[in-house]
């Protein structure tokens, strides 16, 4: 016992005089996490404002005969009709404009007649210029298109509204609350679990594969201290190091969010749909907080992530010669630990049963989208904290075994 | 029982047979050469002694206890100073001690009585509280000395503890090795350098991919072969022609 917290004590000592460790475990995710959430609402706001502000250049053949539709496109505020020589197609390819219109030459004609008449746009559809300006003018279309409609059923004496029989009106019962763990959710367990690995990681490879490469694993090795005394005193170490550098991303992160606010956040996460937009008008005025007991079970399990991880971490370090070789295997390691993640994210609206929970990551990925929107289910908590621990337990017994391995310690 | 007793210690990694059936006994009191070429076995055999390493057969005894059996206590009672001498460099040299201290079982008063004394004795004091990573060779080597002895063990055991050293640090280390044996311990000096070893050691081993060829008295050796010096006994012994040169 008194061997353990020798061990890490003189672990956690030795570190925090090493730069990386201490970047790895207190300056990144001190700065990192406002500083994205800060810049990624900047992002979003401005996207939104640049392509909302943006001018669509409309490319029309420069002989065209000058029509009312074209002329109508002229007066709408955010499009600009630019005439080239040799066609719209030339006018896109050439930069002139991001998209065209053709406009035959009987177009008018089959307008007063009552016929219908066809236009066709161009567009270069691997430019992002283009999809706004399609948008903008295909509105503006309709708009025209509607004053036609509208022209035609006064001369003939029909009522406007009969043409629209439905009218809709939308109703948002989300709370802010739920609202804002939508969007939070969406990045903050990849934030956690990241912070797990990577306070961690530095400290885990030092106290391993370094002391191999610094050779002083052997001295140690023949002092009285068991192997699985050393394993856990390293392990204790690596995971304090990591629940810092979590516990200082949380906060840091929570601080944040009481100053900036979440903004326009959540929408920018959900955009291109209506439902996004909504939130995102929804969420920019809401007061978000996050509940205390949310922040206790984002921090319970963020300790069982660190446990696993760093036990994981040791073992992995502990088989590579050196830290290069160690930062090789931790490497794919990363991809392992977030792809459940990514998949979880991209399902959308996807209900979990109880069976998820005992999937590690997973679990915690659902516990915290849980926390954030202010559900607590004993059941799924018990479940991922019992697998939580038991894979912790396995990793620090397979480091112990890994550390009495002779072929792996004298190579 | 003698301090030290080896008896048909034998190591296999896959297919190499590193040491086979090494047997010796050695006391208190005395320094005990290890003496053979590179690959001959010698940091295997004091791997095997020091339990860092589990033999494929055989075993030893140090102070009496057995190297499988109790090697909790066969760890309490050696000191090894291994070829590998680096440090934590970040940590002082006075909490590289202190480390292994706690490792050993010392605290607190005791502990820093000790860490005082060893440091004396090596003459490290003047750099201890420095962080051991701006340390010279000759300092880490001082250091790591202080390392293996902290918990003043009864047998002590040096592997190469002069290569890569400079005459004058060599001197330091030779020097540590006679003060232990007049304070009672058993010094087991492993190395190749037959010079070192024909000034400092009262009997050796001669051993020789993975065997033990000879123990005996530095005097009988050189008898034996008929050698004016250690090293040409040394070569007669493992079958090499030794080079005859006018001195
Ligand atoms: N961990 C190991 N794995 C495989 N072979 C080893 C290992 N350690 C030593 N050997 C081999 O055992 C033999 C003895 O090595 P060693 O005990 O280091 O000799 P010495 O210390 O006398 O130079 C050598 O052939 C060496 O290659
Ligand atoms: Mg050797």
């Amino acid at each position: 016992m008194k061997t353990i917290l020798t061990i890490w004590k003189k672990e956690l000592k030795d570190n925090i005089r090493d730069r990386r460790t201490l970047m790895a475990m207190i300056l990144m995710p001190l700065v990192l996490m406002p500083a994205l959430l800060i810049g990624m609402d900047k992002l979003v706001n401005y996207q939104r404002e640049r392509s909302k502000e943006r001018t669509a250049r409309v490319a029309v053949d420069k002989d065209a005969s000058a029509s009312a539709l074209i002329d109508f496109l002229k007066s709408q505020k955010k499009i600009e009709v630019i005439g080239v020589e040799g066609g719209p197609e030339k006018g896109i390819r050439d930069g002139k404009a991001d998209i065209g219109i053709i406009v035959p030459a009987d177009f008018q004609d089959r307008i007063k007649s009552g016929a219908p008449a066809r236009i066709t746009l161009v567009q270069d559809s691997t430019k992002m210029e283009s999809q706004e300006s399609l948008a903008k003018v295909n509105l503006a279309v309709s708009a025209f298109s509607g004053r036609i409609i509208e022209g035609r059923l006064n001369s003939s004496g029909v009522d406007n509204r009969l043409l629209t029989p439905i009218t809709m009106a939308t109703k948002d019962i989300s709370t802010a609350e739920e609202r804002g763990g939508f969007g939070l959710g969406f990045f903050l367990p990849f934030f956690v679990i990241i912070w797990a690995i990577v306070g961690g990681q530095y400290i885990a490879i030092d106290v391993s594969a370094g002391e191999k490469e610094r050779k002083t694993l052997e001295a140690l090795l023949l002092t009285p201290a068991k192997r699985l005394e050393i394993v856990l005193g390293k392990f204790f170490a690596v995971s304090t190091t990591a629940v810092v550098s979590v516990v200082v991303s949380l906060t840091s992160l929570y601080v944040a969010l009481k100053v900036f606010g979440l903004g326009p956040m959540t929408g920018a996460l959900e955009s291109g749909q209506a439902q996004g937009k909504a939130l995102a008008a929804a969420g920019a005025d809401a007061a978000f907080s996050i509940e205390p007991l949310a922040i206790l079970v984002m921090l319970g399990v963020g300790l069982l992530l660190v446990l696993m991880f760093s036990a994981i971490l040791l073992s992995i370090a502990i088989f590579a010669k050196s830290f290069k070789e160690a930062q090789n295997y931790i490497g794919p390691a990363y991809l392992v630990a977030i792809m459940p993640a990514v998949v979880m994210n991209a399902m959308f609206g996807f209900k979990p049963t109880d069976w998820f929970y005992a999937i590690p990551i997973v679990n915690a990925m659902l516990l915290f989208k849980e926390a954030l929107m202010g559900s607590y289910v004993v059941s799924h908590i018990l479940i991922t904290a019992v697998t939580l621990i038991v894979f912790a337990i396995i990793a620090i017994l397979v480091a112990g075994r890994i550390y009495s391995q002779e072929k792996v310690l004298f190579r | 029982m003698p301090m030290l007793v080896a008896e048909g210690l034998t190591k296999k990694f896959n297919d190499v047979l590193a040491v086979d059936r090494v047997g010796f006994e050695a006391d208190a009191g005395e320094i005990f050469g290890l003496l053979g070429p590179n690959g001959a076995g010698k940091t295997t055999t004091i791997r095997l002694i020091a339990t860092v390493l589990s033999p494929t057969e055989g075993t030893a005894w140090v102070c009496g206890f057995d190297i499988v059996e109790e090697s909790q206590e066969v760890r309490r009672n050696i000191g090894v100073l291994t070829t590998d001498i680096g440090a934590y460099d970040r940590l002082t040299g006075r909490e590289n001690l202190r480390y292994f201290g706690e490792l050993y079982g010392i605290y607190g008063d005791r502990l820093e009585k000790r860490v005082k004394e060893i440091g004396e004795l090596l003459e490290i004091l003047d750099f201890i509280d420095r962080p051991a990573g701006g340390y010279s060779t000759g300092m880490k080597q001082k250091l790591a000395i202080a390392r293996s002895v902290i918990h003043d063990p009864s047998v002590i055991i040096f592997d190469e503890p002069t290569s890569g050293l400079d005459v004058l640090a060599s001197q330091t280390v030779l020097g540590f090795m006679k003060k232990a044996k007049e304070m009672g311990k058993l010094v087991v000096l492993s190395t190749h350098q037959m010079s070192d070893a024909e000034r400092l050691c009262d009997r050796a081993a001669i051993i020789h991919k993975g065997k033990i060829l000879t123990v005996d008295t530095i005097a009988n050796l050189k008898e034996a072969t008929g050698s004016a010096h250690l090293e040409d006994a040394f070569l007669e012994l493992v079958g090499a022609e030794p080079v005859k040169v006018m001195r």
